[in-house]
């Protein structure tokens, strides 16, 4: 750590090898394509690189400070790109719209991997990480979007969070 | 505080995914400095977070990595140069990011401007038109407001003559007035109700001085106001209309008289 806050190339290697790929996850999946997911992801290293004297190890693990750029950073392109409320959405149309996108089997891929680590939670515990985590949705926006009181979204992803505690053994 | 119900309010697990305000994220903040309880908490959700992520990963193309590491400068810096850096590269930024805000910008407003200007230009043109419209609609009415104005200094003056010409048994409907001026020989002509004439005809007006009739002028039946005629010397006892050829004739064809009317002596 101390090698990196002196900015030390080395370190932010060894940094990017470590979490690039779980921080490719998050960004790819709210994105969806590889290209501009690509480009975020090394916006984001180039932010680290830049602000890792701003990082306060006592407010939290240096993975959640990376996951906290690159999800914002995601969430930020995505409305950059003015990309519309219904292509977030994963419903049914959007369902059949997906089948004719060239990067649909490989979309379909991914969605059965995270599907695979949450498969022991709740359905609508699932839900809410998934949204949380890989849609790029805020708390209030899927309160909003499917009508769930605030509260319950927050409760909803706690015990999600304790369940995954258990069943992906990190304690 | 309550410090289980803080927990199970999912305040912690908002703030490991990084959803929070800025304002609630410096509340969270302040609470961990406090409560190591809070602390542990907060450890135990990265953890299973992080768990989470990992299995998650997708590998990104190794040519990803390759393009990133060659931004990244390959001396380190030394230590005190460090805090400029990051600066340096906003200060950039936002030159670019506002020499593009304000290239977007002005290409906007070019365009609406332009779209204005047209506009204007076209209403501009629109009245151009109307205010010549009114201007010409005004000559007409100050020449009728002349000639109104004219024929009011005939009828107001006291020297001019008003001679009634009613009609004659071949037009019984018929009336014209003359205004005559004994001492400048001007004469007016205003017709009250005359018939319209065929093209190859005219009135004429004749002044009978001594028993003989003297030409005074033609005129048609379409006309306003007063029409000056010819100047008639002293000595006329009447003043008649009769229908002549176009143009008129020396002598009058007295079996066509429509009007006629004697001059009243004052």
């Amino acid at each position: 750590m101390s090698r990196l806050k002196a900015r030390d190339r080395q370190a932010l290697e060894y940094l990017y090898d470590h979490y690039s790929g779980a921080l490719y996850g998050v960004i790819f999946r709210i994105l969806k394509k590889e290209e501009i997911s690509e480009e975020v992801l090394q916006d984001v290293f180039m932010k680290v690189w830049d602000r890792i004297a701003q990082y306060d190890a006592g407010k939290g693990k240096l993975f959640t400070w990376l996951l906290n750029i690159a999800r914002n950073q995601a969430i930020d392109k995505t409305r950059s790109r003015e990309i519309s409320k219904d292509q977030k959405t994963g419903g049914i149309d959007n369902l059949v719209n997906r089948i004719d996108n060239e990067d649909y089997i490989e979309q379909r891929i991914e969605d059965i991997g995270v599907q695979e680590i949450l498969k022991g939670l709740p359905r609508e515990q699932q839900f809410v990480v998934e949204y949380l985590y890989f849609k790029g949705y805020s708390q209030a926006e899927l309160a909003e979007e499917f009508n769930i009181p605030l509260g319950t979204v927050k409760t909803r992803l706690r015990l999600a969070m304790q369940h995954l505690r258990t069943t992906l053994g990190a304690t | 505080m309550n410090i289980h119900e803080y927990i199970s309010s999912g305040v912690l697990e908002a703030y490991a995914l990084g959803a929070l305000s800025e304002q609630e994220r410096a509340e969270v903040e302040k609470n961990l400095a406090l409560y190591p309880e809070l602390r542990s908490e907060l450890a135990q959700i990265e953890a299973a977070q992080e768990k989470m992520l990992m299995q998650a990963a997708i590998k990104p193309r190794a040519a990803v990595k390759a393009a990133l590491f060659e931004k990244i400068p390959d001396h380190q810096p030394r230590a005190k140069v460090v805090p400029l850096r990051p600066e340096q590269n906003n200060f950039w930024k936002y030159v670019a990011a506002a020499s593009i805000a304000m290239a977007v910008v002005t290409s906007y407003m070019a365009v609406h401007y332009r779209g204005k200007w047209q506009n204007t230009e076209a209403s501009l043109k629109g009245l151009i038109a109307q205010n010549q419209r009114i201007a010409q609609d005004y000559d007409q009415v100050n020449d009728r407001l002349d000639r109104i104005e004219k024929d009011l200094d005939v009828f107001d003056n006291p020297a001019f003559r008003r001679v009634v010409m009613q009609g004659t048994a071949n037009a019984p409907a018929s009336m014209a007035y003359v205004y005559w001026n004994e001492q400048t020989k001007e004469v007016y002509l205003s017709i009250q109700n005359m018939k319209e004439l065929s093209k190859n005809n005219q009135y004429q007006l004749w002044a009978i001085i001594d028993g003989k009739p003297v030409d005074a002028g033609v005129f048609d039946a379409d006309i306003s106001g007063l029409l000056k005629m010819k100047d008639i010397a002293n000595g006329v006892v009447t003043f008649a209309v009769t229908i002549e050829p176009r143009g008129g004739k020396e002598s009058p064809s007295l079996e066509t008289m429509q009007v006629a009317g004697n001059v009243v002596k004052g």
